[in-house]
């Protein structure tokens, strides 16, 4: 970035920035700090930014409502299940799309984007009575198999394939010549190459799947299998009014991997994307 | 090492016809070069003897297999790549040694292969570093690295130096000529550029519009374009070329007459070449309005019109003539070559 830029200018700015900041940034800070006040503090006006009273309970109250050790493993076996599975069925289709030449190559993959189009709650019914067909409602199957082979794949297989279209032609021609055939060109050129097209696909995979509301609210049916998303609706009190606390308690800690995730990967996600031209 | 033979060798992609049907043969251990203007199909043809493209028609034989259908790695080929084609995931060593690794070979032969091809490369320094962390050089010699290592029956060079700077092309056209005397391998290598093919082949086939124009030694050609074509596109300045008729002992152009060369025949509309080195500065030629010049140090280039032609002459001597002022010149009369007008194929 260029820093051409005179003082004042560049306080300006830097001022502007902080101030878009806010509507980002306050909804975070006040989960957090709201997750460690009595509950008759949390609407206290003017509001505090900085908790009068401290009450750490709330998080030992997240754990005795909830089997929420339980609700946590299950969304992050389920994410990381799911992750793994577009990587997979999105850097195959991707170089496939890229990469093979094959009759009606790019009709086949305007189809494909197509899925894009269609908002989950219209399939979520017809899916239903798929699964039901099938036996697998109040399993994670579902919750498994629609990603890997839904809509974030389509978008995940998007990426890849812009990645692969990238790829200069002559390394896969060279090893052609060094003796691979097409699945080890994949395997060993291609593939280690789109690291970072790769990285963006895990990220927000993983990022989807944790976040994933809607299928698990029609597929789940017991607290045992729910997913954190799911989960975080359960802390009510006896007459159905959210336990404001210990919500914020429960989301915080849900909101955990997610702030790791961008603080670990920030870079490659970024990286990942520029690759993709999808960028800005 | 194994002789290539193409026997008319024809690629189409749907209607439009790429080559045309070419005939060469490669002898065992000969350097050839495939020279000729951007789009005249040399590229091409290096891919279809590569296995990276399909024959439309025609045969590629190497030693004596017919390789049509063969994948790449079954014809026992290297190609080395314009752009070095190195894995960017890999240090130089396992680029050098990653055919060889999925041919089977034990570590042990792999990494003698590699030390071998990297000492005669001047690599053995380099062997640890990614492609990115080497100049353009380097990144050359390791992609002939990768093609030597594995000992094959051809090396196939597509424009190898075109993306180095001026003065480390001529280092590595001496580099590739060297590797070639020592290893004796069967090369076929493909440029635009003229003065690597003359300087590089043991011969040169020219190459245009998808047709073989003339097959021959770099200094054949140079001395005996058999046609306008070849004679426009090998020689650097290029052989100026006046269109006219022979008259008797005579050529009238347009604005002037040039002598010929004794004994000649034939009559009527033709063209006339002489290279610019063949021109002779003396008093009683024919007289040139210089228009540059250009003094190289060894030699000085003078650009004149002669009648109504712009010519181009490459003296010796140097010339004093400043732009507008008229040099008398003589073409050399056992340089002179004639080309009919019509077909442009050469005629003494």
């Amino acid at each position: 970035m260029r820093t051409d830029l005179s003082p004042r200018l560049r306080v300006a700015l830097y001022g502007l920035m902080c101030v878009l900041l806010i509507p980002f940034v306050f909804p975070t800070w006040w989960m957090i700090t709201s997750s460690v006040k009595p509950i008759s503090d949390i609407f206290a006006f003017p509001p505090d930014l900085w908790p009068r009273r401290f009450d750490f309970s709330t998080y030992q109250r997240v754990f005795e409502l909830q089997p929420f050790a339980r609700q946590y493993w299950n969304s992050a076996y389920i994410a990381a299940i799911v992750t793994a599975g577009t990587m997979v069925v999105s850097s195959m289709a991707g170089y496939a799309f890229a990469r093979i030449k094959f009759p009606f190559s790019n009709a086949i993959f305007m189809v494909v984007l197509l899925g894009l189009l269609i908002p989950s709650e219209v399939t979520i019914v017809p899916l239903f009575q798929m699964f039901l067909g099938w036996g697998m409602i109040n399993t994670h199957w579902p919750l498994i198999l629609v990603p890997i082979f839904g809509a974030p794949s389509v978008f995940a297989t998007f990426v890849m394939r812009q990645f692969f279209i990238a790829l200069p032609g002559e390394l896969e021609e060279a090893a052609r010549v060094d003796g691979l055939g097409r699945f080890k060109i994949f395997w060993t050129i291609a593939l280690p190459l789109a690291k970072p097209a790769l990285g963006a696909v895990a990220i927000f995979t993983f990022l989807h799947s944790w976040n994933l509301y809607l299928e698990p609210i029609v597929f789940l049916s017991s607290t045992q299998m729910f997913t954190l998303p799911q989960a975080l609706t359960q802390f009510t009190d006896a007459y159905g009014g959210a336990m404001w606390n210990i919500q914020l308690a429960a989301a915080t800690m849900t909101a955990i991997p997610v702030l790791l995730v961008f603080i670990v990967a920030q870079k490659q996600f970024v990286e990942g994307l520029a690759h993709t031209g999808l960028k800005g | 090492m194994a002789p290539v033979s193409l026997h008319s060798v024809r690629k189409a992609y749907g209607e439009v016809q790429i080559l045309h049907g070419i005939d060469v043969d490669i002898a065992d251990g000969e350097f050839i070069v495939l020279v000729g203007p951007s789009g005249c199909g040399k590229s091409t043809l290096l891919r279809m003897i590569a296995g990276l493209e399909t024959i439309t028609k025609g045969d590629i034989r190497i030693g004596d297999r017919v390789v049509n259908d063969l994948e790449p790695k079954d014809r026992d080929i290297a190609m080395v790549f314009q752009n070095y084609a190195l894995y960017p995931h890999m240090t130089v060593a396992t680029n050098m040694g990653f055919s060889l690794e999925h041919r089977g070979a034990s570590k042990a032969e792999i990494a003698e292969r590699v030390k071998w091809a990297a000492d005669i490369l001047d690599l053995s320094h380099l062997l640890d570093r990614y492609p990115r962390q080497l100049s353009g050089g380097q990144r050359q010699r390791v992609a002939m690295g990768r093609a030597i290592v594995r000992n094959p029956q051809v090396f196939l060079f597509d424009e190898p130096l075109s993306n180095l700077d001026a003065k480390l092309r001529v280092v590595m056209r001496g580099e590739i000529k060297g590797l070639h005397q020592r290893l004796g391998v069967t090369t076929v290598y493909v440029t635009h550029d003229q003065i690597e093919a003359m300087t590089m082949a043991d011969r040169i086939v020219v190459m245009n519009a998808g047709k073989v124009e003339q097959i021959g030694g770099p200094l054949e050609l140079y001395d005996r374009p058999a046609n306008l074509f070849v004679a426009g596109f090998i020689g650097s300045p290029a052989m100026n070329i006046l269109g006219g008729t022979i008259e008797g002992a005579q050529f009238k152009a347009a604005g002037v007459t040039l002598p010929l060369p004794a004994g000649l025949t034939t009559s009527g509309a033709a063209s006339y070449g002489i290279r610019p080195e063949h021109f002779q500065l003396s008093p009683v030629g024919l007289p040139a309005v210089v228009s540059l010049v250009e003094p190289m140090g060894s030699e000085t280039q003078v650009t004149m019109t002669l009648g109504e032609h712009v010519v181009t002459g490459v003296f010796r001597e140097r010339v004093a003539a400043r732009p507008g002022e008229t040099i008398h010149i003589l073409p050399d009369l056992t340089a002179v070559h004639l080309f009919d007008a019509k077909t442009g194929q050469r005629i003494n």
